[in-house]
């Protein structure tokens, strides 16, 4: 347990090294990249560069790239860019938005929380309904049932995400009435919690249903793979001997042991997941992180770029975290460590 | 996994693709877009880099006469963009796969095959770009950088390779565990000969699979930083005309064409290569998909005349098998005979020995009994009589009501008979509950520690999983279970084959102290003569799926009357006279799906003779109880 | 006895590193595999080494293999001392020693034909690089095996032959390099009864025509019994008792020795005799008992074998056994070095 924990810290070490450093080094000055006002005086720049810290050194020393001795070192290390932007996220502070003008983590916990409501959504419905798919494809494996479920899901994990989304959104806009975007109606007032929640669910139709069916065709592919293993395995002919029932063996001992690499799969999938919030809140206009990262990039809004992706990847992170716990959990030949 | 003898010969691989419907489609798929994106020249009706003059009505104009798709929102004909674009798409796709392919293959083959810390290193790296979200790395990256083609490609290809990499090190574990990679370091052989020789081979089959994946994943990745507005404006894949598409007001101006089409082409290449890869794993890594709980054929077993059986008077008859046939049903062949008209009978106390070797049929005898057959096997003919019912007559749940409450098994290597996330006394309380109805857990605990220590297992074992018990206690645990709802016939597997010889004393003498206690009828099967003439009251000999001898102990290893047993005998080491020579049976076993016309031991018989290669003998009864199917002693 | 063993093993010791290390244990614990092994194996002779899992028989070839490096003691060939070999002399040591593997299935490289698989060893050792000579070698050794005619051979894939014909083809490959010594661990196991004989038959040509001594490993003890001149038990890591087959057979004056034979089934329904079970399983080899390693589970054991470690007493001619039991009766106890 404590390893993984430490595990997981090292990762999220390595990810802030990596989002800081991406952003400085990499070409383009963002404060020049990210006002290209040329009413600016020098000051104003100058100025500017002060506030967001872009007049410290990087690094200690590394500055210019001659080879300086460690004791020569003029500058507090501390004073550097690097220790003044960890700095700031212990103190839970990402930035602030060079085109909102206001700090970043304001903005992006707000969309936090509309980016789990929409994948935890999607992910349920996706998980729960491959899973029975999967199930039933598995027992009538090599029939007529299993080839077509087979196929489709083969083709729901072909279609670009954000493509289906389009298509779902051309369709269902035009042919159905829903909501072209957004999470709720614009400018409406709603009487009690229960039309406010009925909008938000106009809203969120599509989307999911978007999610579903991408995410759908994985689920469904890993669980009748994996249970085709188990139900050839010894312990089911030895089920099948003490006389129980079909129904039976697949609930207590099948689904038991298939479900633990969903598990694992899952956790893995966490990644694909994320990229795929980033899609649908772009076609969609979801106001959740994903969408944040799409908007950030249009207007070249570095904080929030790097924001948004610190806080997606570390989410990553955790979530792997605790998958991994709870297999191990879940699988008695893994709690001897 | 492993890498089969399909993929052995190409020319046996390419036939084996070819039968595979959907990696065929895949393959075909894959080819015409390739095919579409090399002549795109000469297969699109314009060319989108010339200037064209536009009007108001050109803008998203609908599908007809000239622009067989319509136009977009430049006034360029959809269909030609949607042709020039598969070349952007598929060459980043390409291109961006196989630098993923090349790292993750190389990361995968060192840090399996050397180990140790350049391992550890390698895979805590690979895990924690694993764990990093892909793409909106990827979407900071280009974001930053100048969105060139070349800078997509290379971003794509070096956020793809973990995958990759995991799999082909797990790959390259399993094979540097194979015997024959110990073999050639025996040998002496260098690391260098064994990666090349021996490694790269193996793993070459599932770097090619892979690929595949890879590819559909690449294209599917740069389609979406394209419609994210990170694609090279001089390169028009599809994604980067889905974007112009949806930001420039297609959906409200209706224009479909627009929006249908480059996605169309993004899942017929993602599909294809998704199919292709479906079908060349199918290929490579053939799996049976059928398993335990595939329906069960119907039973055409066909009541037959009566032919020679034993009679010895002696406790009432449990069992009574009459020429039971049994087929397996093989994809692509002939059916396989894998036991013929075999009749056996099993008395109140009796222990029976069914001895054979591998591919005898004796499994698939003692699976047909209780209709425990995979759904590929066919019973074709013949009666199980217990007490009187025929077995084979009874309806699915009335069979499975038998099931371990008359007639319990013990199979062989029970690692894997026990399920793993059960406790061991779960399972046995599962049986006990499936037969004698629910019981209150105290009732239940205490059945169950009896049960543990008949078997000499202390009861408070009952709460560990199998793995925490060793081999020699598993089978023991496994016996118990079969015991727990008394039943009158219990079906040994092989149970002792994988176990040392003194923890193999231990289970016979337990064995036969049950059979005392609780005057069980044992049905043991094993190839073991020495265990057989330990335990067994009678035996039954079968070869190639035919009853070749049947008689009691005492005769066959005195007086046997098949020359297969006879042969046997003498193959087989007898600690008591070490100094006999042995002589071993020239030639192997029998095909089963295409058997020898005649005597299925024709072909490695010392005595045979014409008659034998002719037709099949019979099962003559020698005299009560002895029965043997040769020529050589049909009664004149 | 020869005078001038090919083979002198000398306290061998083979120990590995048991997992489970960590900041809280002090002292690191290891499994004691091969625990101070002694013995001899002449030239043109037939060492059967035989035990049950876990005593450690396997690691013990191995290590004369030089494929795990010794934690101590000595190997002397042909009175040299090669325990320490490594790079080229390694290599040469291997074209003398030669090793047959128990997997069939398994110890062939189902990518290669049958001619290439005996053709490597060549190729390794750099030897026969005329293609004429060497197509001669792999022949001969292949006919040496029993495979006849070899030319029908060369062309085809494991998967094609029988279990019986792979474990020839392992037999030729190790042949094609013409060893003085053969280490064989297991060979028959898996192979079906009626198949083993011919194999054994193999081994005993190459005995008798080529003068090849071989150190025969198994868990078989009537396979031991034809075939082998010595037989030497093994238990824990540690040989028991060694001596001459008939006379280990007729008087085995070991206890473990004793039951192992009463228990060995014999295909003889009318042979009654006595049949010593021992209690429990073999003791994990990390936590080894005190004193004689086998006083747990011996049914003769006294207060003393809880405390002293017994060596060899020699108990006839050529034949030794440890037991503390012995030294009363036994005309001298000896030390043997």
């Amino acid at each position: 347990m404590g390893k993984r924990l430490g595990w997981a810290t090292v990762t999220v070490v390595f990810v802030i090294t990596l989002n800081f450093f991406i952003f400085r080094v990499l070409p383009g000055d963002p404060a020049r990249a990210g006002l290209r006002d040329p009413r600016l005086t020098r000051e104003a720049i100058e100025a500017i560069r002060v506030r967001f810290g872009l007049d410290k050194p990087v690094i200690n020393c590394f500055e210019s790239l001659n080879p300086v001795k460690f004791g020569d070192c003029a500058v507090n290390p501390l004073q550097t860019q690097f220790f003044i932007y960890v700095g700031n996220l212990a103190r839970g502070e990402l930035g602030v938005s060079y085109h909102l003008n206001r700090p970043v983590q304001t903005i992006l916990v707000q969309r936090l929380w509309n980016t789990v409501l929409l994948i935890g959504a999607g992910q349920i419905l996706s998980v729960l309904i491959g899973i029975i798919v999967g199930v039933i494809a598995a027992w009538k494996a090599r029939t007529s049932i299993d080839y077509i479920a087979l196929v489709g899901s083969l083709l729901a994990w072909s279609l670009p995400t954000f493509w289906l989304g389009i298509i779902l959104l051309f369709w269902g806009s035009r042919e159905l009435g829903l909501p072209i975007g957004g999470k709720i109606t614009p400018g409406m007032s709603f009487a009690s919690a229960k039309e406010l929640w009925w909008d938000v669910g106009r809203h969120m139709l599509l989307p999911t249903l978007t999610y579903t069916i991408v995410f759908l065709g994985e689920y469904m592919l890993i669980m009748r793979s994996t249970l085709l293993d188990v139900l050839s395995e010894d312990y089911i002919l030895t089920a099948k001997a003490k006389g129980l029932s079909t129904f039976q063996i697949l609930k207590d001992h099948a689904l038991r042991n298939a479900m633990l690499p969903m598990v694992t799969i899952i956790a893995l999938n966490l990644g694909f997941t994320v990229a795929g919030a980033i899609q649908i809140e772009t076609v969609f206009s979801w106001p959740g992180l994903g969408g944040a990262i799409f908007e950030a990039v249009g207007r070249r809004d570095y904080p929030m770029l790097q924001g948004a992706f610190l806080l997606l990847a570390v989410s990553v992170i955790l979530a792997n975290l605790i998958a991994d716990l709870l297999y191990s959990y879940l699988d008695p030949r893994v709690q001897a460590e | 996994m492993q890498a089969t003898a399909a993929a052995t010969s190409f020319r046996g691989f390419w036939r084996k693709l070819q039968r595979n419907r959907m990696g065929l489609v895949g393959l075909v798929m894959l080819v015409t877009a390739v095919l579409v994106a090399l002549f795109a020249g000469a297969i699109a009706p314009y060319d989108p880099k010339d200037p064209v003059p536009i009007t108001i009505d050109d803008i998203y104009a609908a599908p007809g006469g000239e622009h067989l798709l319509g136009k977009d929102d430049a006034g360029k004909d959809v269909l030609s963009n949607f042709i020039y674009g598969s070349r952007v798409s598929l060459t980043v796709g390409f291109f961006a796969s196989f630098i993923s392919i090349f790292i993750g293959g190389v990361i995968g083959i060192v840090s399996g095959f050397y180990g140790g810390r350049v391992e550890n290193l390698l895979m805590r790296f690979t895990d924690i770009m694993l764990v990093i979200p892909d793409l909106p790395l990827a979407v900071v990256l280009v974001a930053l950088t100048r969105p060139r083609l070349s800078n997509i490609i290379f971003v794509i290809g070096i956020l793809g390779w973990t995958g990759t990499a995991r799999l082909v090190r797990s790959q390259t574990l399993a094979v540097k565990q194979r015997k024959f990679v110990l073999r050639a370091r025996a040998v002496g052989a260098g690391n260098w000969h064994i990666i090349r020789k021996h490694i790269f081979p193996l793993v070459l089959p599932l770097i090619v699979v892979n690929t595949v994946l890879v590819i559909s994943l690449a294209i599917l990745n740069e389609s979406t930083l394209s419609f994210l507005g990170l694609a090279d404006p001089t390169a028009v894949s599809w994604g980067q005309m889905l974007n112009y598409a949806f930001t420039r007001g297609a959906t409200s101006a209706g224009a479909w064409w627009a929006l249908v089409m480059p996605g169309f082409g993004i899942v017929w290449v993602v599909l294809g290569c998704t199919l292709l890869g479906h079908g060349l794993e199918q290929v490579l890594n053939p799996r049976l998909e059928s398993h335990h709980l595939s329906a069960a054929a119907p039973i055409t077993a066909a009541r037959t005349e009566r032919l020679a059986r034993r009679d010895l008077a002696r406790g009432p008859v449990l069992l009574d098998v009459r020429d039971l046939s049994v087929d397996f049903e093989v994809p692509e062949g002939l059916p396989v005979h894998a036991v013929e008209n075999v009749s056996f009978t099993l008395r109140e106390g009796e222990v029976l020995g069914l001895v054979g070797e591998s591919g005898c049929g004796k499994t698939t005898l003692m699976l047909s009994l209780m209709r425990l057959l995979p759904a590929a096997g066919r019973i074709l003919q013949g009666e199980v009589n217990y007490l009187g019912k025929d077995l084979l007559s009874l309806s699915e749940q009335e069979i499975a009501d038998m099931r371990w409450k008359e007639i319990a098994m013990v199979f062989q290597g029970a690692m894997n008979a026990l399920n793993p996330v059960h406790t061991v006394g779960d399972q046995i309380a599962e049986a006990i509950v499936r037969h004698q109805g629910a019981r209150s857990k105290a009732e239940l605990e205490e059945r169950i520690s009896e049960l543990l220590d008949l078997v000499g297992i202390g009861p408070e074992r009952k709460d560990q999983y199998p793995h925490q018990y060793s081999g020699g206690m598993r089978q023991r645990a496994m016996i118990a279970m079969a015991l727990s709802c008394l039943p009158k016939v219990l079906i040994a597997d092989e149970p002792t084959t994988a176990l040392d010889v003194m923890i193999q004393a231990q289970i016979l003498e337990l064995m036969s102290k049950l059979r005392e206690q609780l005057g069980l009828a044992i049905i043991f099967v094993t190839h073991d003569l020495g265990v057989v003439a330990e335990m067994c009251d009678s035996v039954l000999v079968m070869y190639g799926g035919v009853t070749a001898e049947y008689a009691s102990v005492d005769t066959i290893y005195n007086v046997p009357k098949h020359p297969y047993t006879q042969e046997l005998l003498k193959a087989f080491p007898d600690l008591s006279r070490p100094s006999e020579k042995l002589v071993a049976i020239p030639g192997y076993p029998p095909r089963l799906d295409v058997p020898p016309p005649g005597c299925r031991f024709a072909p490695r018989c010392p005595l045979v003779f014409e008659r034998c290669n002719l037709e099949q003998p019979r099962v003559h009864r020698l005299n009560g109880d002895h029965l043997a199917s040769c020529h050589l002693v049909e009664p004149k | 006895m020869s005078m001038d063993p090919i083979i002198s093993v000398k306290g061998l010791r083979k120990l590995f590193p048991a997992g489970g290390t960590s900041f809280w244990r002090s002292r690191a614990r290891f499994v004691h595999a091969v625990d101070e092994v002694t013995f001899e194996l002449g030239r043109g002779e037939v060492l059967a080494l035989v035990g049950e899992s876990g005593c450690g028989k396997s690691t013990l070839a191995l290590t004369l293999m030089g494929l795990e490096r010794p934690t101590g003691g000595q190997i002397v060939y042909e009175g040299q001392d090669v325990t320490h070999l490594s790079g080229t002399g390694l290599k040469e040591l291997r074209r003398h020693i030669q090793m047959i593997f128990q997997d069939p299935y398994e110890s062939l490289n189902p990518m290669m034909t049958i001619g290439e698989i005996v053709a490597e060893p060549l190729a390794v050792h750099r030897l026969a690089s005329n293609a004429d000579t060497r197509a001669q070698r792999v022949q001969q050794a292949l006919e040496d095996a029993g495979l006849r005619p070899a030319q029908a051979f060369l062309g085809r894939y494991p998967h094609e032959l029988s279990g019986g014909q792979r474990q020839r083809v392992v037999i030729a490959s190790a042949l094609v390099l013409e060893p003085i010594v053969l280490l064989a661990d297991e060979p028959v196991s898996m192979l079906d009864v009626s198949i083993r004989a011919e194999i054994l038959n193999v081994l005993v040509e190459l005995r008798q025509k080529r003068g090849i001594s071989i150190l025969f490993i198994t868990h078989d003890l009537s396979t031991a019994a034809y075939f082998a001149d010595r037989i030497a038990v093994m238990y824990l890591g540690r040989v028991v008792e060694i001596g001459p087959t008939e006379q280990v057979l007729k008087r085995p004056r070991h206890p473990y020795t004793k039951a192992l034979l009463s228990v060995v089934p014999v295909p003889n329904p009318r042979l009654r005799r006595e049949r010593i079970i021992l209690q429990g399983e073999t003791p994990n080899p990390i936590d080894l008992p005190s004193g004689c390693r086998f006083h747990p589970r011996c049914p003769l054991a006294e207060a003393r074998c809880r405390e002293v470690d017994p060596a060899f007493v020699i108990v006839g001619d050529e034949h030794k056994a440890a037991c503390l039991l012995l030294s009363q009766d036994a005309e001298r106890a000896e030390f043997v070095v």
